[in-house]
């Protein structure tokens, strides 16, 4: 899988905490923003403070991001990225947030590790199935983390970057092919 | 013998049934592993992935001329909300001013594929229920005469990639107006003959009155959107909401329930949205202004500047959205869909438990899910 160019760098000093950031860290949630994301406020956390961040940020009643639209997973070119985009029911708020792992901090052959919230919030149940599955990240304390797109016994993560697709028995140009 | 009969603990299992993925009435092909206890389900796994074309990867790995061609694919059935939710999120990376006739262009054919999305529903909901008397036929007019005038603007019945980074494809000829202005004349007596036969029909209300009831924090909690959310008592609409394009100049309501919505809520409110899709394209055809259609030049290897964003629409399903990253080269380096027809799927272990097997579909069909769109 190749790629043109790296992902837009991060800038040079760091950007004063935000509306949420700020609301995370009067209740002793540290967090570090990046900048917009085409205007909505992006921060990152720590994976041991997401699922505290998450409760507050859905149920206290100046926030309410109750809306979890989606888990993303990115095989980004030295993080595994974990992010949360949150909307409110009621209001017009929004509120990206990503859980980064270094890709140096992976041991071989293991997976990187962000805490489930599937427990508190049935919305992630399948958003993390479905990133586990395509992108390879386990969400520990899932309840039931299996595929959900692929078949049970697929090999490998197919959106990594280094992911190689299964010998093609129609189609490629080795000997043991059907044509 | 007949008291002892009595006295004896009989034996009760519960028993493990497959259902799907080739089944008439999943819509596609979704697999459902249930445990019955007698007639009443104990639990449900949806098993999904049978249409699985990898459509995340693909946008990785197509230029994103390629693959705005390829998207309406996505959902087969309102193929120009997924060009738009794309064609959105790429234009916020870009900073591309799209022209005021393109956007009301835009307005008007997606109402018009809310429409046909909905006749498609109403039409296979009553054979799901088994209504097999050729109800089917009559919303199936109106979705072809709908189908004929998207086809005439975009060259293709379904999957029109009409809504194009930057703008909409072509101009329609100024008949094509006339056409679709005498549809919305003729259409909402249309709709009050679907009523006629179906709304208060004795063995329709049987089917769905208090059958399938969705509770607001379940739905709330599963990250439900769309009709049966707003059936559910949240008047949650993006295009008033959060309201994008020229949502803001023009006047309709947002259908919603102001209850726990039920089968039949949930049937009503696309009958009334329909009704409100309607008065939007009036509006358009009154509204409509002079001017270019595309604000940005259309070429093989077109670039989008480098960052991230995510834009959603309001699909006929929910909120169908497109998170986007881009490097400033000619393929995008992650392309995420969040489908409502997934996140709504998901309910659907909560909404069968300790129903009735008949009314598996009943439920099922009700919440309008399509299988292409779930698997992507």
């Amino acid at each position: 899988m190749t790629h043109d160019a790296k992902p837009p760098a991060a800038p040079a000093a760091p950007l004063e905490p935000g509306q949420y950031g700020q609301f995370l860290k009067e209740h002793g949630i540290s967090s570090e923003r990046l900048v917009d994301s085409c205007g909505v406020e992006t921060i990152v956390v720590a994976a041991a403070d997401l699922p505290p961040a998450l409760k507050l940020l859905r149920n206290s009643s100046e926030v309410k991001l109750d809306l979890l639209i989606t888990v993303t997973g990115v095989d980004n070119n030295d993080t595994y990225d974990s992010v949360y985009h949150l909307w409110s029911y009621e209001h017009i708020n929004e509120l990206v947030i990503k859980v980064m792992t270094k890709k140096t901090d992976v041991a071989d052959g293991r997976l990187p590790e962000v805490p489930s919230i599937s427990n508190f919030w049935s919305a992630a149940n399948w958003h993390e199935r479905e990133t586990y599955d395509l992108v390879g990240i386990r969400y520990t304390g899932h309840p039931y983390l299996r595929r959900i797109l692929n078949p049970w016994d697929w090999d490998g993560h197919p959106l990594r970057r280094d992911y190689k697709q299964p010998v093609d028995g129609l189609n490629d140009k080795n000997p043991h092919s059907m044509r | 013998m007949v008291t002892e009969l009595h006295n004896v603990d009989l034996k009760t299992d519960e028993m493990i049934i497959n259902m799907g993925p080739q089944h008439p009435a999943t819509h596609g092909v979704l697999r459902l592993i249930l445990t019955l206890d007698g007639e009443k389900v104990k639990h449900v796994e949806p098993i999904l992935g049978h249409l699985h074309r990898a459509q995340e990867w693909q946008g990785q790995n197509r230029t994103w001329f390629q693959y705005q061609a390829l998207i309406d694919r996505v959902d087969y059935l309102s193929g120009m909300f997924t060009s738009w939710a794309m064609a959105r999120a790429c234009e916020q990376l870009d900073g591309v001013v799209v022209p005021e006739r393109a956007e009301y262009l835009r307005v008007m054919v997606s109402e018009m594929n809310r429409i046909t999305s909905h006749l498609l529903w109403l039409g296979t909901y009553l054979i799901d229920l088994g209504a097999m008397f050729g109800f089917p036929f009559y919303p199936f007019r109106e979705r072809e005469k709908l189908l004929d005038l998207l086809e005439e603007i975009a060259g293709q019945r379904m999957m029109f990639n009409y809504i194009r980074i930057g703008g909409v494809q072509r101009n329609p000829k100024p008949e094509w107006f006339d056409k679709l202005k005498r549809f919305t004349e003729e259409f909402p007596d249309r709709i009050d003959e679907y009523e006629a036969i179906v709304t208060q029909n004795p063995i329709f209300l049987k089917r769905t009155k208090g059958v399938g009831i969705l509770k607001r924090s379940v739905a709330q909690d599963y990250g439900v959107t769309g009709p049966c959310i707003r059936c559910s008592g949240i008047p949650l609409d993006l295009r008033r909401t959060k309201p994008y394009s020229v949502f803001p100049e023009l006047k309709f309501d947002v259908i919603t329930m102001d209850k726990e919505g039920d089968t039949w809520d949930r049937y009503m409110a696309r009958i009334l949205e329909m009704r409100e899709s309607n008065k939007i394209i009036r509006q358009c055809i009154d509204k409509l202004p002079e001017g270019e259609i595309m604000g940005k030049k259309q070429m093989a290897g077109m670039r989008i500047k480098a960052g991230e964003g995510f834009a959603a629409v309001e699909s006929p399903r929910g909120i169908l959205g497109c998170y986007v990253t881009s490097t400033g080269g000619e393929k995008a380096f992650r392309f995420r869909w969040r489908n409502p027809s997934f996140c709504n799927l998901s309910v659907l272990s909560e909404l069968l438990v300790d129903t009735p097997i008949a009314d598996i579909m009943a439920i099922f069909g009700s919440i309008d899910v399509i299988l292409p769109d779930v698997d992507r």
